[in-house]
Parts: structure tokens; C-alpha cells; sequence
């Protein structure tokens, strides 16, 4: 057949309906309490009493096995809580990470002490992971880290310097990947380890950004042990372990909603205010339609991974096609209500703007810029 | 992948075989000379094309939207030179209101026409593809504000050629007077009449000529040999042709939306969402590939103009993406009682 990709249409079972007016509901509580400026930040959001909450309602690890404090429902359902949680923009940033890398590579590659130990507390929401990949030197090209693990009696000694680690200062284990074996390739030669974050040598060093706050971090190895027994997976397999669950998180509705509380928002107000005009329908209407897809596009891959299939292409195009949809959000909002650049904090729309602006550079850097997943459709189409 | 879907699969990749033998150059020729292939079109008719939407006690395949939305994109993607689509759009329509179903091809007249206590039409096609090579045409017909299906021989109608970009054989026609063959109650088309449909059609031809464009591009970027090295290594032409991957696909995710809320019965909603995209895939896919061809991509001789004239053709027809855009819109902001969340998740 001619054609590079497969969108075919995946419907969420009827049944999961209940589900996700528990969800709506929980939220609607919750969300009382947030501002514009945290909805804004969603599950960049580090709140770790919602995060309890949410575990203590069994929508954490929700696929996992129930002896790992798991649920063992679908792919499908998860799915479901995800995209409610970031309608709203929950504050999921304490348990997000654990929920969608951490604790599905320990299921897939960990050991069953390692499982036993952390995925109960990852399912309650009172153990958060977060990822230790870029380094100071090594951004898109992640291959050229130089972070080091060391090989010593009973372990591991790590050294080096990990950056733009998002929640480490609030985080209690990382997943970092370091260099185990210099004298290997690139691509191997590299390995994955459980980092206790509050183990002597570890300097966490929170990064003010342009939001005037500190989401993401630096954080500084010195001579850190880590027990052999929490090595992950195969030693020297890092790099393919890694990338291995690349598919499943950059097809996830967080590539794609970001500003979804804002495109709301702006809604809601040109609803009050019967402030459309026709050019104000035809833009809301184009932005709407590009939502409505992304979404589909995003739930056929759910519906394949969920059938076992892998569509790596579809997913990288689906976060660049994401990327500049939510980007594109303020700007719609500035073009439609002439939003003015000041900053209003009793006002849901003006604090979403405002935030929304300073951090959407972000969405096409996180997870594999721009620049970079275009080079991966390219390859994939099989331009060399 | 179920059974259902690996027949489609089957019938689609048969009917690309054909096609990629079938139509060329020259076949793209005769048909913007008015000249169509009767030998392809009598082919596809017998593998069951036609008829395919049909339900099977009319004497179809009783396919869904769905499985024939790989059809309706394989012809896209080859630019095939009949008016398969509409065919099987009318046979259909036909069908569901227990009309007969006749040989030949067939158009559509999108637009809300008359029907006189005389039996005959009234009315005007603004811009009709095929009007001069389809047999009959079906369309809407008001009477005593009730909706009817009316089938009609299109040599009775007075057509107007028009030039248009794409330069398939299409008329302006005047319906005044032209008798109808035979007419159905057509309770089940809403406000807009056969328009969805069309709006769908369009849509999956757009989305198998952007994928057909892709193919040229990432082709001609690996031959093309410029400062000592293919141009496929360039990054500036790898990003302008991942970018033109993603509205391909943006574009077929949009086909199968389209067909999908077609088969729910929410017709109107598909071809919104999906023709505003679609469209806009169109246009920006095909500036692309002529950025990426360079002049050669712009002469009579090349291929490139043949899917870009028909895709600012198509990104027209049927609804342009703002004029959809806009009915959205305003469907959207005037559904105040209705989330934004809801209105998507709950659909």
C-alpha cells in the first residue's frame, strides 16, 4: 500500500463512560482550590496531596498488577484519566512521571525486588520519579552523555552532572541514565539506575526559569553510591531501554493539551461576551478541528499500542502536529480577545495567558524537539 | 485488524494495482480533454466499486463508510480520471431509499434543488464535476418542504462549462424543467442535503493525493544531486518534508474521521472537522512539494501539477476549510450550555 501511516479509528468502549464521570466528578472538587497560573502548568504541577488523593482513588498505575498496587485495567482506561486530569489541568506532576515512564519500565525490565519496593508507593502517589537524561553538554544529542557509573564493591559509584531534570528538588528517586562502559560505542556502553535522591553526594540545584520559578533542575553526582541491586535491566542496554517507550509518550494526550484549559477559557469567554465575529468562528472552528484530530490521531495509536503494534512514525508526527497546536493556543486567545500583557491574578483567563506564554517555548523542546523528531519522520520516510 | 477490515484491505490494494498501471500521464490528458477511460471505469465497476456502500440485498457489498474510506483515498492517490466516488455516493443514496440503482457513472448536485407538482426540477448546480460525462445525476429536491431524492438524466439539463484549477470536465447546469426518472422520500439527509457525503469524498481524495505528493517529494529529494549530494540530506529539505508528512497525515486521519461519523450518523460534525483540516493540508502540502521540486515541479511536462491543481481544486469543493471552519465555529460557540471537554470526549 501507498501510504506511510495508519490512522485507523479507535472508539473508547462505551463501558468506560462511568469512569470517566468519576474522574470528572473528583475533579470538579479538586479544582476548586487552582489557580489559572498552576492550571496553566498542569502536569509540569508538583502537588503531592492531590497525587495521594488520586492514588488513594486507584487512578495510578491503574494497568499495573494489583500485587504491585496496580488496578489492572486497560491501557484504554488510563487513557481516559489522563485526558480528564489535563482538560482540567490537574496538577499532576508528583505522580506523572512514575505513572507513564518509571514504573512501566520496572514492570517491563526491573527486578521483582525492585518492583515490590517501589511501585506500591508510586500507586499511592507517595513515591515520585523523575528522569535524568540531558546533561550540560548533551541535549538532542543525549547519545554523547558523559555522566559516569563506575563500577565498585557491591554497586555503583556515579558521577557527573545531570540537567533540566523537571521536580528533582521534590522528587525522591530518578531514573538517570549514565555511561557504565567508556570504551563501548555511543549507543551502548550505557546503562540505567535507580537513584535514591536523597543519597550523600547528591546536589540538587533548583534552575529559576522565565516564569520567575524553579520547575526544572541540575543536579550534581559526586561520588554517589548506588547498590548493585538497582541497576535497571541489562547493564550497557540503556540507550534501547530508554527509547524503547518513546511510542507511548510522545502519543499521549499531554502532547497535544497543554493549553487546553486556555483554548477553554477563551471559549467560554467569547461565549459570554457573543464577542464572535465570522473570523473569530473560522479561527475557533480551525482550531477546534485541529483538536478533535490530534485527539483521534492519538487514540488510533493508543487503540494499536494497546493491540500490541508499534506505530513509532505515527507518534513522532502526532507530537510535532501536538506541539504547534498547543503552542498556537495564546496566540489565538491574544488574536481573538486582544488579551493585553498584563497580568491580572483574579482572573482565570489572564493567569492561563500569561503562563501559557511564558512556558510554551517548552512544549517543542520536552521529549525530542522539533528539529529532532522532524529528522526522525524524515529518516522514517526513508530520506538519507 | 478484524475480518471486515481485511477485505477492504484486500479490495484496495487490488484496485491500487490496477490504478498504478491504469493511470498515467497521458490518461490525465484525455480526461482533462473530456475523454474518459470506459475500459478502467468497466473494471472497476466489475470488481463491485460501484455498489459497494449498497446494502446487500440491493445488490451491493454492504460496506460501511469506514471500509471503503481506503477506496475513496486509493483514488485520490492516483488521481484516478472517473467519478468513482460519486458514483458510489448516488448508488448508495439511491439505495437507501429503495430506488433502482442504474449502469453507468453518475454525479451529484450538492445544492437543495425544486422539485415542481409538474414532477420536474428547479434549479441550478453551481459547479457540477462530471456533469458532461456522468449519465444522471441525483440531488436533493424540496417539495411542500419535505425532502426527496430525485434521480435525472444530466443530457436534459442545460451545462455551462467551467474552467477550474483542476480542469476535470465540470459545468455550471441549469435544472429547470429536467424530468425526473424517479424520486424517494429522503427522510434521513439533514439541513445540508448530500453535502457531507461529498465533503467526505473530498476529503479522502485529498488525503490520498497528499500521500501521493509525499511519495514524489521523498522520491525526487533521494535522486535530486545538488552540491555533490542528494538533497534528502539537506536538513532544510528534510524538515519542509516531515512537515509535509504530518499534514498527510493529519489529512488521513481526517479521511477516517470523516467516514467514521458518517457511519454513527453524526455526518455533518465529521465533515466539518475533518474538510477545515483536510483543506488546509491541501494547501500547505502542496506548496511544500512545489518548494521542494523547484521549477521543474511547475512545467506541463511534470506530474506535480496534476495532484497540486487538484488539490487547491478539491480544498474548494465540497465546502472550503473556511467556510467549514466557520459553521464550526459558531456551532461551537453557540452550544453554550455544552463544555468544551464534553462536546469532544462525550460525542
Amino acid at each position: 500500500m501507498s501510504f506511510p501511516f495508519d490512522f485507523r479509528p479507535f472508539e473508547i468502549p462505551a463501558e468506560f463512560c462511568t469512569l470517566r464521570q468519576e474522574v470528572r466528578a473528583f475533579l470538579r472538587d479538586a479544582a476548586r482550590e487552582w489557580t489559572g497560573w498552576r492550571i496553566g502548568q498542569s502536569w509540569t504541577g508538583f502537588n503531592r496531596e492531590f497525587s495521594k488523593e488520586v492514588g488513594r482513588r486507584g487512578w495510578i498505575g491503574m494497568t499495573w498488577p494489583r500485587q504491585y498496587g496496580g488496578q489492572e485495567r486497560s491501557e484504554i482506561e488510563r487513557y481516559v484519566v489522563l485526558e480528564e486530569m489535563l482538560t482540567v489541568g490537574a496538577p499532576v506532576g508528583a505522580h506523572w512521571i512514575a505513572d507513564r515512564q518509571s514504573g512501566p519500565l520496572l514492570l517491563r525490565l526491573g527486578t521483582q525486588a525492585q518492583r515490590e519496593r517501589f511501585l506500591p508507593g508510586c500507586a499511592r502517589g507517595e513515591l515520585a520519579f523523575c528522569i535524568g537524561l540531558s546533561e550540560p553538554d548533551s541535549g538532542s544529542d543525549l547519545a554523547s552523555l558523559r555522566s559516569r557509573a563506575l563500577r565498585v564493591k557491591n554497586g555503583w559509584r556515579l558521577n557527573g552532572r545531570k540537567i533540566w531534570t523537571t521536580n528533582a528538588q521534590n522528587c525522591d528517586l530518578m531514573i538517570g541514565l549514565f555511561r557504565s562502559d567508556p570504551s563501548a560505542e555511543k549507543h551502548k556502553g550505557l546503562s540505567q539506575f535507580l537513584i535514591d535522591m536523597h543519597a550523600p553526594g547528591i546536589d540538587v540545584r533548583p534552575i529559576r526559569d522565565l516564569t520567575g520559578e524553579a520547575h526544572f533542575n541540575e543536579v550534581t553526582f559526586d561520588d554517589v553510591f548506588v547498590p548493585g541491586e538497582m541497576l535497571v535491566g541489562v547493564e550497557g542496554e540503556g540507550w534501547a531501554q530508554a527509547t524503547a517507550e518513546l511510542t507511548f509518550e510522545r502519543s499521549q494526550p499531554d502532547r497535544y493539551m497543554s493549553a487546553f484549559p486556555l483554548f477553554s477559557a477563551l471559549i467560554n469567554t467569547l461565549r459570554k461576551e457573543s464577542a464572535a465575529d465570522r473570523l473569530a468562528c473560522r479561527r475557533i472552528g480551525e482550531t477546534y478541528a485541529e483538536l478533535v484530530l490530534l485527539r483521534q490521531m492519538s487514540l488510533s495509536i493508543a487503540g494499536r499500542l494497546a493491540a500490541g503494534e508499534s506505530p513509532a512514525q505515527e507518534a513522532v508526527l502526532l507530537k510535532d502536529l501536538g506541539n504547534t497546536h498547543e503552542q498556537g493556543i495564546p496566540d489565538l486567545a491574544r488574536e481573538l480577545l486582544d488579551v493585553p500583557s498584563t497580568i491580572d491574578r483574579q482572573d482565570m483567563l489572564s493567569e492561563l495567558q500569561a503562563v501559557l506564554t511564558e512556558i510554551s517555548p517548552m512544549f517543542s523542546l520536552r521529549g525530542g524537539t522539533r528539529e529532532i523528531l522532524r529528522g526522525i519522520i524524515a529518516k522514517g520516510l526513508g530520506l538519507r | 485488524m478484524n475480518d471486515d477490515m481485511n477485505v477492504t484491505r484486500m479490495l484496495a490494494e487490488s484496485m491500487e494495482r490496477l490504478l498504478a498501471n491504469e493511470v498515467s500521464r497521458d490518461s490525465l490528458l484525455k480526461l482533462e480533454a473530456g475523454d474518459l477511460d470506459i475500459g478502467l471505469w468497466r473494471h472497476l465497476d466489475d470488481m463491485g466499486l460501484i455498489t459497494a456502500l449498497v446494502c446487500e440485498e440491493a445488490g451491493g457489498s454492504g460496506m460501511s463508510w469506514s471500509q471503503v474510506e481506503v477506496v475513496l483515498r486509493v483514488s485520490g492517490r492516483h488521481l484516478l480520471p472517473l467519478p468513482l466516488g460519486e458514483s458510489m455516493i448516488a448508488a448508495h443514496a439511491l439505495s437507501e431509499s429503495a430506488l433502482q440503482i442504474p449502469s453507468g457513472m453518475m454525479t451529484i448536485i450538492d445544492e437543495r434543488l425544486s422539485l415542481r407538482p409538474d414532477g420536474r426540477l428547479a434549479g441550478v448546480g453551481r459547479s457540477i464535476p462530471w456533469a458532461f460525462q456522468a449519465e444522471h445525476g441525483i440531488a436533493i429536491a424540496q417539495r411542500n418542504g419535505e425532502d426527496f431524492i430525485c434521480l435525472f438524466r444530466m443530457d436534459e439539463a442545460i451545462r455551462m462549462e467551467q474552467e477550474t484549477l483542476g480542469r476535470i470536465p465540470t459545468a455550471k447546469i441549469d435544472l429547470d424543467g429536467v424530468r425526473v426518472l424517479a424520486d424517494s422520500p429522503a427522510s434521513t439527509v439533514g439541513k445540508l442535503g448530500l453535502l457531507p457525503r461529498l465533503t467526505a469524498l473530498r476529503v479522502a481524495q485529498i488525503a490520498g493525493a497528499l500521500s501521493g505528493v509525499l511519495e514524489a517529494c521523498t522520491e525526487y529529494a533521494n535522486l535530486r544531486i545538488q552540491f555533490g549530494k542528494p538533497i534528502a540530506k539537506l536538513q532544510a529539505i528534510q524538515q519542509m518534508i516531515a512537515e509535509l508528512a504530518a499534514e498527510a497525515a493529519a489529512a488521513q486521519a481526517a479521511s477516517a474521521f470523516a467516514c467514521q461519523r458518517l457511519d454513527a450518523r453524526d455526518a455533518v460534525h465529521g465533515a466539518m472537522v475533518a474538510k477545515v483540516r483536510a483543506s488546509r493540508a491541501a494547501g500547505r502540502g502542496a506548496r511544500i512539494a512545489h518548494q521542494v521540486f523547484g521549477a521543474i515541479g511547475v512545467t506541463d511536462e511534470h506530474m506535480l501539477h496534476y495532484f497540486t491543481r487538484r488539490l487547491w481544486q478539491w480544498r474548494s469543493e465540497a465546502g472550503s476549510e473556511h467556510w467549514w471552519a466557520e459553521r464550526l465555529g459558531k456551532h461551537i460557540l453557540g452550544a453554550t450550555h455544552l463544555p468544551l471537554w464534553e462536546s469532544i470526549a462525550d460525542r
